[in-house]
């Protein structure tokens, strides 16, 4: 399919959701608001799926239609059935607009500001540099060690800009390489798919882990440190077997490397200023059972200082990456207006879930979100997934009451990371791609093992936390 | 899908625009390669260009042409923001040490290329180039992902967080 057809299919199927009559669709007591938000799910699932536009801007979109049909400051031809019995809850449009403050966006900023502090500074290579050194320069060692500082650093930035600086540290040493070694295409494999992993470690990891803790109830609030308690096991775990998949997959032929990317530490008073706030700031969300602050308040720590002292100016504030910030908030809205109409409720009252094993529902709704996420950005799929799984967990007795709400929401939040099979699953597969040192069919081995070892591990290791010894 | 990045060459000997356009088949499918005789007729496809709104990534131009010369042009090129993200290439074996200082200072050209040149440094350079342009242009680097200079790639990347 053409751009332009993509483009036409996404427009007209919702327009035609939205004009077909409520009776038809097979919801009970469907409010007109809710049969419009139907219209707009279908419009963000096409659109992230089949990506005519970016991904962030039908995020922007979402949250555009959201207010213009359904809040309570609509355009005033939406407004006409507002008397009508079965018109609804129109939703406050101040409260679709903020979803662009929320907590989850602020934790962001307050990675976004770390991390850009430290490339700034070379914190980055500099400390790369540090920790490889222990691995010293057998090649299996050091494929190891590029993975562990991967998945390490991939938890406090960015999957994409951890594997782009893993990559150039790689490049010197993959060209000496003799030719049809198979260790490229090990060191090649290692970095995106630790980068992927690793992001799973922490909750500012990639934006599915933030999206997730944001829709557990609060009685079952996670605080940074429980949430790395309990991925970061999983993350070793991971690890250590993609580690000895590659070893085995592709043996490394070359006896001896040697990697050195630092240079010297940055010893100004700003470089200090990024040191200090670095480690005070993982240190305050390590501890936040003691001081009382979130993680998100926390956050917002070193947006504050690095501005106040121009460790981060307004040059660099331009930077951001916004549409990341966007493609959040508009997933937040979608899944907010999905609640507060009592829609995503409906849909779930709709379908006789309870006639399935809750085991058995978990099973499917990972295997959807690691396929979907294979196919599509992960946090479009944490947009559109996870709001459902909420409904899901508290709608369904069975369910809820064995602890399942949050074993679905933290299972399918794993698996939206767990999807990295082809170059397009993710940008560290796709730059990882880019480099050559291997074929889309080494990924796509590699991937489809570690994914699917990955949704057993996280289903069953979630299931044990949660529903056996509920300690989460 | 996206529209192509154009690369203009402009050189007064047609073997030249014809080893140029062989040179960069490299980049076939990515961007569009237009060639020009002299500076006055790339003008004119510059106004195309900015009328129809593509992309204006390289230009590279000789420094002896017909009328106009290729420092000249270039630095015409820089003064006009509809192209400020446009990267330069001189390409010329006869400038002299003041045109080259000319080109520098006056055009802020991004390199010079010595005739004769070799391809494959030819197509090094303007991945370079090109990599800097895509990022600078804000067009999705993934769509140009096996033409781009994969460390400038990296470096441009990592400094995104």
């Amino acid at each position: 399919m053409n751009s332009n057809k993509k483009l036409f299919f996404a427009i007209i199927v919702p327009i035609t959701v939205w004009l077909i009559p409520s009776q038809v669709i097979p919801i009970p007591d469907l409010t007109v608001i809710e049969h419009r938000l139907i219209a707009i799910f279908i419009f963000a699932a096409l659109f992230w799926v089949l990506e005519p536009i970016p991904v962030y801007a039908t995020s922007i979109m979402v949250i555009v239609l959201l207010l213009v049909t359904i809040s309570d400051k609509s355009f005033i031809l939406f407004q006409l059935a507002a008397d009508a019995e079965n018109y609804g809850i129109p939703i406050p449009y101040g409260e679709i607009m903020a979803t662009f403050a929320s907590p989850v966006i602020m934790l962001f900023l307050g990675g976004f500001f770390l991390a850009m502090a430290a490339t700034k500074y070379r914190l980055d290579t500099n400390l790369a540099d540090v920790l490889l050194r222990p691995f010293g320069s057998g090649p299996k060692y050091v494929l190891f060690g590029i993975m562990c500082i991967t998945a390490v650093f991939s938890m406090f930035m960015s999957n994409t800009a951890t594997t782009a600086m893993m990559l150039a540290l790689l490049a010197p040493v993959v060209a000496l390489f003799k030719e049809g070694d198979k260790g490229k295409t090990a060191f090649g494999l290692a970095v995106p798919f630790a980068a992927n992993i690793g992001g799973i470690g922490t909750i500012i990891g990639t934006p599915p882990n933030a999206i997730g803790i944001q829709y557990l109830p609060e009685e079952y609030v996670i605080g940074f440190g429980q949430w790395m308690a309990f991925a970061v096991p999983f993350v070793i775990v991971m690890l250590l077997f993609l580690w000895i998949l590659l070893l085995r997959l592709y043996p490394i032929e070359t006896q001896r490397i040697d990697p050195r990317v630092g240079g010297r530490f940055p010893g100004s008073r700003k470089a200090v200023i990024v040191y200090v706030t670095f480690t005070g700031t993982i240190l305050l969300w390590l501890t936040d059972f003691i001081h009382g602050m979130n993680a998100y308040v926390v956050a917002m720590i070193p947006v504050g200082v690095f501005s106040a002292t121009s460790v981060i100016n307004h040059h660099d504030l331009r930077n951001i990456k916004w549409d990341v910030l966007w493609l959040v908030a508009g997933g937040l809205a979608l899944g907010m207006a999905l609640e507060n109409t009592g829609l995503a409720q409906n849909v779930i009252d709709a379908i006789p879930f309870g006639l399935f094993s809750p085991l058995l529902i978990v099973a499917f709704a990972s295997l959807l979100a690691i396929v979907m996420s294979n196919f599509i950005s992960n946090t479009a799929t944490a947009n559109l997934l996870l709001p459902l799984m909420v409904a899901l967990g508290t709608g369904l007795p069975a369910l809820y009451d064995a602890g399942g709400l949050r074993y679905i929401l933290l299972t399918v939040t794993f698996a939206c990371s767990l999807g990295m099979a082809m170059p397009i699953s993710t940008p560290p597969n796709a730059i990882a791609h880019g480099s050559g040192y291997f074929e889309t069919a080494d990924m796509m081995k590699t991937g489809v093992i570690v994914g699917g070892v990955g949704l057993f591990l996280a289903y069953s290791y979630i299931y044990t936390l949660t529903v056996v010894f509920d300690i989460l | 899908m996206m529209t192509k990045p154009v690369i203009l060459c402009i050189d007064d000997h047609r073997e030249i625009l014809v080893a140029l356009k062989n040179a960069l088949a490299f980049f076939r499918g990515y961007t569009a390669i237009y060639t020009c005789e002299s500076a006055e007729e790339a003008e004119t496809v510059l106004n195309d260009i900015d009328q129809k709104g593509y992309y204006l990534a390289i230009v590279i131009s000789d420094h002896v042409l017909p009328g106009k010369s290729g420092v000249d042009f270039l630095s015409d090129i820089h003064r006009d923001f509809r192209f400020n993200r446009t990267k330069k290439l001189l390409l010329t074996g006869l400038a002299t040490h003041r045109e080259t200082i000319d080109a520098i200072n006056r055009a802020d050209i991004n390199g010079y290329i010595e005739k004769p040149w070799s391809n494959d440094e030819l197509i090094q350079r303007i991945r370079v180039l090109l990599t800097d342009y895509v990022f600078d242009a804000g067009l999705d680097y993934n769509d140009f992902m096996p033409v781009l200079d994969r460390d400038t790639l990296y470096a441009v990347l990592r400094c995104r967080p």
